[in-house]
């Protein structure tokens, strides 16, 4: 019964240590899963594949430093997807401290694409291809605002340029020229996307959001409303899946890295939940 | 006056902000769209001032009055003395007034933000599950039915969303899926509705005026 006891009362500092080396060692010797792609992610892909060559896609970056290790997988695997097929993007985040992570994303997919190209047609190029609209607050403001008129909320984008100068915001006036808007986010931007954008003006509307914060978003995907749906760390991974898969684009997975550490977290969480059951169960008997 | 007035403006912005989805005249919508653009703009830039005096406030009391953990405060102040005069001079990204740098290191926004609360950031949100781990262990007990169904539906869940569960069996990922998708809608569903129902209630009670506690001074009902 010893045994019994000791395992209903494991040191704190044992499954600290035991978790930092199942998270560590996968990281040391780094290995991709594969994963399955499940219907959420599969309709989110199609839908902004779907988006059509004059309507442009908005990228919504609502994520911290905290929420960013699940979130910005998405972020990179959805410029690369929109890109790749030339679509026309448009990015902004509803506060400001998220604006220095959609632009690191920005810079570093960009880079990827822009150094291949071999003529100015092929290149990503700022106004034509692309327009970065910073961050207008309150949140609401923009949210609804848009729907009218973008470049009347957003007088001038991120870097200070005036954008009804720039040549994509002449084609991209309002919501009547977006085709979908992805909103990437631990918190609640997707479900005002959903109650302002979409109840007021029809915007189709996907998200990305966190596993922890995933529960109260299925609602919105089962009724449709939601055109697709991105559920933490796997979300990312299986967005990279779809898009190494159907369009060949070859690049770092980062989600699909990231999972042997969180599979192996994820055992030993259920190990340490076990053996206190068991211990709990044996206890109770006892008594 | 002091109350009635603040009453009066919220029950005529707030009986017009449900007018634009109701009444698409363009007199309404143009209104609508100056009050959101404008008004609303100017208004937050207050509401910010407010916050940050308010907050000021609140920690240079709590320094004076030496209340519990007041020296935490003296960090929140010093910070944001240092972050101001950086993003004033230095800008976002170096396109301030007077940017300045040592070597490579420029003093601006940006530079905060990656190199401070970034990492910041990441390493309290990591640090989570190892707190996570250790309350599972110690929390996640079968002492009930209820208990034992959400021990069961969790282990479920946790192991359909990773790769190792569409290994153990293909039909576990699309049972973890159908769990998220029908028991937790049912219920999430049920809390959304009931959430919307009380907001509206809410909503209704402050526009009319019965729910006064937002005037502060302790003159709610």
């Amino acid at each position: 019964m010893k045994i019994i006891d000791k395992l209903a009362k494991i040191d704190r500092r044992i499954i600290y240590l035991i978790l930092a080396v199942v998270v560590i060692l996968p990281m040391i010797f780094p290995s991709v899963l594969r994963v399955r792609v499940m219907p959420p992610v599969e309709k989110l892909f199609h839908a902004v594949d779907n988006v059509p060559k004059e309507k442009a896609l908005i990228i919504d970056f609502d994520y911290a430093p905290q929420t960013a290790p699940e979130l910005e997988p998405m972020g990179f695997a959805l410029l690369r997807h929109a890109f790749r097929k030339r679509t026309k993007v448009l990015i902004l985040s509803l506060y400001v401290q998220m604006l220095g992570l959609a632009q690191n994303a920005l810079t570093e997919v960009i880079e990827e694409f822009n150094s291949v190209a071999e003529t100015n047609t092929d290149s990503i190029i700022y106004g034509r291809d692309y327009v970065f609209l910073g961050w207008v607050p309150p949140p609401i403001i923009p949210i609804l605002g848009m729907g009218e008129s973008i470049t009347n909320v957003y007088q001038v984008d991120y870097y200070g340029n005036r954008t009804d100068t720039l040549p994509l915001m002449k084609e991209i006036k309002n919501y009547n020229n977006v085709g979908l808007l992805v909103s990437l986010s631990g918190s609640d931007p997707p479900e005002w996307w959903i109650a302002y954008a979409q109840n007021r003006f029809g915007l189709q509307v996907g998200a990305g959001v966190t596993a922890v914060s995933a529960s109260k978003y299925f609602s919105y995907y089962q009724t449709g409303q939601f055109s697709g749906l991105m559920v933490g760390m796997k979300g990312a991974a299986e967005y990279e899946e779809m898009i190494e898969k159907e369009l060949a684009i070859k690049s770092r997975r980062i989600a699909s890295e990231a999972l042997p550490p969180l599979t192996y977290a994820h055992l030993v969480i259920m190990v340490f939940i076990v053996i206190g059951n068991i211990s709990f169960l044996m206890q109770r008997r006892k008594k | 006056m002091k109350r009635t007035f603040p009453l009066f403006l919220v029950l005529i912005f707030g009986i017009f902000a449900l007018l634009p989805y109701i009444i698409p005249h363009p007199i309404i919508q143009n209104t609508d769209e100056l009050l959101r653009n404008n008004l609303l703009k100017i208004l937050s830039a207050f509401a910010l001032v407010l916050g940050l005096g308010s907050l000021l406030k609140v920690h240079t009391d709590k320094i004076k009055r030496k209340r519990e953990n007041w020296e935490y405060s003296w960090v929140l102040i010093m910070t944001f003395i240092i972050t101001s005069i950086i993003g004033l001079f230095g800008g976002v990204s170096g396109t301030g007034i007077l940017p300045t740098s040592i070597g490579s290191f420029p003093f601006d926004i940006q530079t905060i933000y990656f190199n401070v609360v970034v990492p910041l950031g990441s390493t309290m949100f990591a640090m989570l599950a190892f707190f996570m781990a250790s309350a599972a262990y110690r929390a996640f007990r079968a002492r009930s039915t209820e208990a034992t169904l959400l021990l069961i539906a969790g282990f479920i869940v946790m192991l359909g969303v990773l790769p190792l569960g569409n290994r153990i069996s293909p039909h576990l990922p699309s049972f973890a899926q159908w769990i998220m998708d029908v028991p937790n809608v049912a219920g999430q569903r049920g809390i959304l509705f009931g959430v919307a129902l009380g907001a509206v209630a809410t909503s209704l009670k402050i526009i009319l005026g019965i729910e006064r506690s937002w005037l502060g001074g302790g003159g709610g009902k």
